[in-house]
């Protein structure tokens, strides 16, 4: 009888406690402003030291860098390190794709769009105390040149068409005075340079590190790099010698990588990260209403997308590929799961980056339509695989969540599917092999031309870097190749509105979203503006 | 006649007294009121898996995306226990995931039960190096939070159901291998198993006729038991993301994806939990009731 007695006791507290927690949740649910308002006030105290506010950022965001070496990655987490360590020839607008003064002070382009002159910074040195000079800038390319195309892909994939160099040769004129010399003109050529992979690293540390450079990043940038623990945190600290004067404010930067985006919410809220990368659009309210936090919105450049390899069965087949079009209904998706936050992508391209084929409407969303493609292409109802990237992206918060409802889509219109995630670089590895049937993917536009959309996701040179789709269309390519070389802008969009129809036609994704990334700060977090590429220096941030 | 009346009052008598083992261990158990609770909420759960389809108004996977209002919608009269973030009605696939739950706890438990009881009469029986090795290896096994086993074997058989189910049974086996092993080695050396042997009785028709009936009662205490905490460890795989699949309703899964929405919708949490929480309980109560009417030693 006295164990009944007890048990019954511990039924009694479990349900109430059961109740309790219940209650609990419901209240923070409609009321957490003021629960909220009042807890980072002890975290962060931040309230009485006003006068010397430790200028330590801690960076949260989702996922650690792949390397630090820039010219041999692709990826936003590894480039939102080496833009403080290191710097590029020119440098982009504070929140846009223009091109202003970076490394070199001044350039000049020939009539024929063959020859660059770049005049560069004097009295610039790298961290390891080697001079910045001419010779440094022709030691990189000739590294970037040299190396073999699946180390420095993105160099290849952005100056090599056809095999051939686009950079014929690149040449010391005096000590400050570099002139690269172009095979054949190149549009987005002072864009391109601008890009965060092609930033100049030190030549004697870059020679002496061989491959591990990665490890032990040396750049002229305004901060410096002292220790990486990795899938943990990158730490760098202020470049006392950095040649712009009075820069940077901060003394310490810490990227921490924290994968879900609730966690890091989490960390925000408590005052153990001061920014916060990756966003879920489903917590901007709970942001904007805590009176500690700032949210910040990154300018959208970029396209989240459903890649269907075009080499495998059955999306070997156009009329699968568009049934499958039809068949997702991208509005409920933006919707449902970027909140609003993002635009219905038509193109492969936003709507923002000229030479935007604005005739083009898109496929509506239609399963009748998708039925009855997938009955002429002859589809035999085989399972397919459904690629879910495992983390959060800045083109797609949740990518499980985006998957499980395109998978419902598919089975509506007769296509079962099986959703298959894997570890983030295995993934992108694997789908670069091709080795997926339908994926989730995205980009986020390195230097706002559309070059870097089209040609970059979709030309034929680019499969095995980051055509992931593997499509290949010879009037495509052609289209590109010229579009590439044509200096008249006006002729340029009408070769890219061109080449979108041809795609639009061939259907190798469907086109999801260009969302609008979310980022979130400490309210004394100032000066901090997110470069529509993804990635940006933090040169000009403080803390207050 | 008086003694013959005395005598036929004393039969009687008797007979009231003479109660198989079986009928005592039900008279304990349905006097103890928590093992009466648990056992309710088992056969209540047990019936939701079974007139699943009955009871639930809406298939697993009925996304209503196109409509904001019913997406992520409170607990309301249409939807008793709301939606979630597909505008699927959680009720549904909460009744559906009792199906997924159970069937991994009885099928998980079955399988290490027979394996286990397999291995472990072995080694008790038998005893000398057999006994040595299996018992080493259970050693072994249990030397590993059974969480982390559980991980490891899914991480390598492929993340699904199916394997977290075979991973949990795994985990299991040696619980019940150790616990048979040691009711054989004392239930070999009773008279009546040294008679079976004497008058030339084969080793297996001893197992199987003696020894495993009179070893087997700890295991069905131990099995209930085992459900409940099998039942947690799937929704724990499949909250990591190593067991169900989109868009199978597993009460683990259920939460891992609610998580976001822990401060907006609290709802899409709760319900799943509390079926977790329920069942597990219910196990366990059962579990308990069932020792105590099981286990000799706790009577009085």
């Amino acid at each position: 009888m006295k164990k009944n007695k007890h048990w019954l006791w511990g039924i009694l507290l479990l349900l109430t406690f059961s109740l309790l927690l219940a209650a609990c949740s419901e209240d923070e649910g409609t009321t957490d402003e003021p629960a909220k308002t009042e807890e980072p006030t002890d975290g962060t105290s931040t309230e009485g030291a006003e006068e010397a506010v430790p200028q330590v950022l801690v960076f949260g965001r989702g996922g650690d860098s792949v390397s630090l070496d820039p010219a041999i990655v692709t990826d936003g987490e590894s480039f939102k390190v080496t833009e403080n360590i290191y710097e590029t020839l020119l440098n982009f607008g504070e929140q846009d794709t223009t091109i202003n003064p970076g490394l070199a002070k001044e350039w000049e382009v020939s009539e024929d769009g063959l020859t660059y002159t770049f005049h560069l910074q004097e009295g610039v040195k790298f961290h390891d105390g080697t001079d910045f000079n001419a010779e440094a800038v022709v030691k990189n390319i000739e590294r970037w040149k040299g190396g073999a195309e699946e180390q420095y892909y993105y160099f290849h994939s952005m100056f090599k068409a056809e095999g051939e160099d686009v950079i014929a040769s690149v040449e010391a004129a005096d000590e400050y005075t570099v002139v690269f010399t172009l095979s054949r003109p190149q549009a987005p050529f002072l864009k391109n340079i601008a890009m965060s992979p092609f930033a100049i690293a030190s030549p004697t540390a870059f020679e002496a590190a061989g491959d591990k450079f990665g490890d032990n990043p040396v750049g002229t940038g305004p901060f410096r790099f002292v220790e990486w623990k990795r899938n943990d945190s990158i730490t760098v600290e202020k470049n006392e010698e950095y040649w712009q004067e009075g820069l940077p404010k901060l003394d310490t930067i810490i990227f921490r990588a924290i994968p879900d985006n609730s966690a890091r919410l989490n960390a925000l809220v408590t005052g153990e990260i001061d920014l916060a990368d990756g966003i879920n659009p489903s917590d901007a309210a709970t942001i904007e209403g805590n009176a500690e936090l700032q949210l910040i919105e990154r300018p959208s450049m970029n396209i989240g997308y459903l890649g269907l390899t075009n080499t495998r069965p059955p999306f070997d087949n156009k009329l699968v590929r568009q049934a499958v079009n039809y068949a997702v209904d991208k509005q409920a998706l933006v919707d449902a799961f970027f909140q609003g936050r993002a635009e219905v992508a038509v193109n492969p391209m936003p709507s923002t980056i000229s030479g935007y084929n604005e005739e083009i409407t898109g496929y509506e969303y239609n399963p009748e339509k998708a039925k009855e493609l997938l009955a002429e292409a002859g589809y035999d109802g085989s399972e397919i695989e459904l690629w879910a990237m495992p983390v959060p992206r800045p083109y797609m918060p949740d990518g499980q969540k985006v998957a499980e409802a395109i998978q419902k889509n598919l089975a509506d219109v007769g296509i079962p599917s099986k959703i298959v995630t894997f570890e983030w670089a295995t993934y992108l590895e694997k789908a670069k092999n091709g080795e997926a049937d339908a994926f989730l993917l995205g980009w986020t536009g390195d230097n706002g031309d559309a070059d870097n959309f089209i040609y970059t996701l979709l030309d034929k040179d680019t499969i095995g870097s980051n055509n992931y789709s593997y499509y290949s269309n010879d009037e495509v390519h052609k289209l590109l190749i010229a579009a590439q070389s044509e200096i008249d802008e006006e002729k340029r969009n009408e070769l890219y509105k061109q080449a979108q129809e041809i795609i639009f036609e061939d259907a190798p994704w469907v086109p999801l979203a260009h969302s609008t990334p979310l980022l979130a700060g400490k309210k004394g977090v100032a000066n901090y503006l997110p470069h529509p590429t993804g990635s940006e220096s933090l040169i000009n941030v403080s803390m207050e | 006649m008086r003694e013959m009346v005395s005598n036929s009052a004393d039969l009687t008598l008797k007979e009231e007294k003479v109660v198989g083992p079986w009928k005592v261990a039900w008279r304990t158990f349905r006097k103890s009121k928590s093992a009466l609770i648990g056992s309710a909420l088992v056969l209540f759960f047990i019936a939701l898996a079974i007139f699943g389809p009955f009871i639930a108004p809406e298939g697993i996977n009925e996304q209503k995306l196109q409509d904001p209002t019913l997406r992520l919608a409170p607990p309301s009269s249409e939807y008793w226990f709301g939606t979630d973030d597909f505008g699927r009605d959680i009720f549904s696939r909460v009744v559906y995931g009792a199906r997924i739950s159970l069937a991994v706890g009885f099928l998980s438990v079955i399988l290490s039960i027979v394996v286990g009881s397999f291995l472990g009469v072995i080694a008790g029986y038998y005893g000398r190096w057999l006994d040595t090795i299996i018992s080493r290896i259970f050693d072994i096994m249990l030397a590993f939070p059974s969480i982390l086993l559980a991980i490891a074997i899914v991480s390598i058989l492929g993340p699904s159901l199916q394997n977290a189910l075979i991973a949990i049974a795994i985990i299991n086996i040696p619980n019940f291998g150790r616990l048979i092993r040691s009711k054989v080695l004392s239930v070999k050396e009773e008279e009546y198993i040294v008679a079976a042997k004497a008058i030339g009785m084969k080793d297996s028709r001893i197992l199987y006729r003696h020894i495993l009936p009179n070893s087997f009662s700890p295991v069905i205490v131990q099995g209930t038991l085992a459900i409940a905490t099998a039942i947690i460890e799937a929704a724990a795989l499949s909250f990591l993301g190593l067991g169900a699949e989109a868009p199978q309703p597993e009460w683990g899964k259920m939460l891992s994806d609610a998580r976001v929405h822990l401060m907006t919708a609290p709802w899409t949490m709760i319900f799943p939990g509390v079926a977790i929480m329920l069942t597990v309980l219910g196990f366990n109560l059962m579990g308990d009731g069932l020792r105590d009417a099981l286990d000799p030693k706790m009577k009085n």
